[in-house]
């Protein structure tokens, strides 16, 4: 690769980080699920308190808004990409940066550097509280399996936030994309795990589970945290380089 | 040197654009002109690389857009609506386009106050007035500083004093050896301005040359537009 297309990448890069982080819109929604995110750990602790104890059972219960949590970051996701269609911008970003697959492959990078770090946070937030609350019931917090957990749970919510903001690409608008994605992890697939079983752990929400739940011994069938990480990051994966394709053969 | 050769292009099954062709050329104001609806937009955006054509080319310089290396510094675009996110700042969104480019902050500053902005520059784009939008659109076609401008209606809500600086400014882009390149529907407006002219109706050339040309034997450019354009005129003057 040349220079001056290193150069290029990282111009068109650094616009869509400064794009994202001088959004008002982002920036309400990730304090909106932190704040969530810590009421609901405070309730999930509240009623985890009686009969539990040990690291495993502090991660489940610190980690239990995680269903609720998701939410955020699919509107994160969306927020990214369906912005670009407020406003007439997505004009100004193509006749700026015509290259369609790099400055979308960029606006994914730049989603994922602002993701990883607020993920992290979040998902620690609950599992801290629940830690704090719940200190007398372990008699020693294993660290590593802690940390391990909620990498999984950081990696989780970005590869959600991704695979969000590829369907914010296919869609162009913020409400139909959050109708199908709120839809799709909130109704559809609660309903589809219990008719289709056999295939159940393969979406990228179940899948995703595995990333960061430890596997209770009384569950069949369960994915390791490597195949879930695999099987959510192919979704991930196929939705961007679709959404990806569109974009650069439809009319902006 | 911008050349469109032949653009068709299909939207469903409706011919919207029918075998354009004509040129905007360094050093001369290029007014393209016809009624809303008649494919002026569709044409910018096919040119800047927004749409796709059907058929035909659109190029700058003799390259599509997508082809020209540093867009910005080439060609300075300015389209309908404002181009921005509403809960952005004016300031905010110049900056982020000066980054894609590695423009530098200071030459934000510079086109702010070249379109006098700078005091509305920290204030969200959702509480701008539409001169004021347009203003900003102008800006960031600017932050290049490109040899080749094309605006979309590039008068429409600016109050007297804007349409008297925008003429000004046009002139001496063009005088100082640029291309540019606009589009209206307001034939008053650009009577001073423009040197030559297209006119376009129902997605097809009804006139094509020099002003003078243009007009002919009408008293001015809106008796010639609307001649050409009322009675469909299928020649190309």
């Amino acid at each position: 690769m040349s220079v001056s297309s290193s150069r290029k990448i990282t111009l068109i890069l650094g616009a869509e980080l400064e794009k994202l982080v001088t959004l008002p819109l982002v920036w309400l929604t990730l304090m909106g699920t932190f704040i969530l995110n810590l009421v609901l750990a405070a309730a999930f602790t509240s009623v985890g308190l009686q009969g539990a104890a040990g690291t495993q059972s502090i991660l489940k219960i610190g980690l239990a808004s995680m269903e609720y949590l998701q939410a955020g970051f699919i509107i994160l996701g969306i927020l990214a990409t369906c912005s670009e269609y407020t406003g007439g911008q997505i004009r100004t970003t193509l006749t700026t940066i015509p290259w369609r697959g790099f400055q979308l492959s960029a606006k994914h990078l730049a989603l994922a550097i602002v993701t990883i770090p607020m993920a992290f946070i979040i998902a620690a937030s609950g599992v801290l509280y629940a830690c704090i609350m719940m200190r007398d019931t372990a008699l020693v917090i294993e660290i590593d399996a802690m940390i391990k957990t909620l990498v999984g749970a950081t990696g989780y919510l970005t590869l959600t936030t991704l695979l969000s903001a590829a369907i914010g690409v296919l869609l162009r608008r913020t409400t139909p994309a959050l109708v199908v994605l709120l839809g799709h992890y909130f109704i559809v697939s609660p309903l589809l795990r219990d008719f289709l079983p056999s295939i159940k752990n393969y979406f990228p929400d179940t899948a995703g589970y595995y990333m960061y739940m430890p596997p209770s011994s009384d569950e069949i069938n369960v994915l390791t945290p490597i195949q879930g990480t695999g099987v959510s990051m192919l979704w991930t994966l196929i939705f961007i380089t679709v959404a990806i394709v569109f974009y650069r053969k439809r009319d902006a | 040197m911008l050349t469109i050769n032949n653009l068709v292009k299909y939207r469903g099954t409706q011919e919207i654009l029918s075998g354009i062709s004509f040129k905007a050329r360094p050093g001369r104001v290029t007014g393209f002109l016809g009624p809303n609806g008649a494919g002026k937009s569709s044409t910018l955006r096919i040119l800047l690389g927004l749409d796709r054509a059907t058929s035909g080319s659109a190029l700058i310089n003799g390259k599509p857009f997508a082809e020209l290396h540093n867009p910005l510094a080439t060609v300075g675009a300015a389209l309908d609506g404002f181009g921005a996110h509403r809960m952005r700042t004016g300031r905010a969104h110049l900056r982020w386009i000066a980054r894609a480019s590695g423009l530098s902050r200071s030459r934000v500053e510079e086109v702010l106050e070249i379109v006098g902005l700078t005091n509305v520059a920290g204030k969200r784009i959702g509480n701008y007035s539409l001169g004021m939008g347009r203003r900003l659109g102008l800006a960031a076609a600017l932050l290049g500083d490109p040899k080749i401008l094309v605006l979309d209606e590039p008068v429409n809500g600016l109050d007297p004093e804007g349409i008297r600086w925008i003429r000004t400014f046009l002139r001496e882009r063009a005088e100082s050896g640029n291309t540019v390149l606009l589009s209206s529907h307001l034939m008053g407006e650009l009577e001073e301005t423009v040197d030559d002219v297209v006119i376009i109706n129902h997605g097809k050339i009804v006139a094509n040359g020099t002003l003078k040309e243009v007009i002919g034997n009408h008293s001015t450019l809106e008796e010639a537009f609307f001649a050409l354009t009322s009675k469909n005129a299928g020649d190309v003057v």
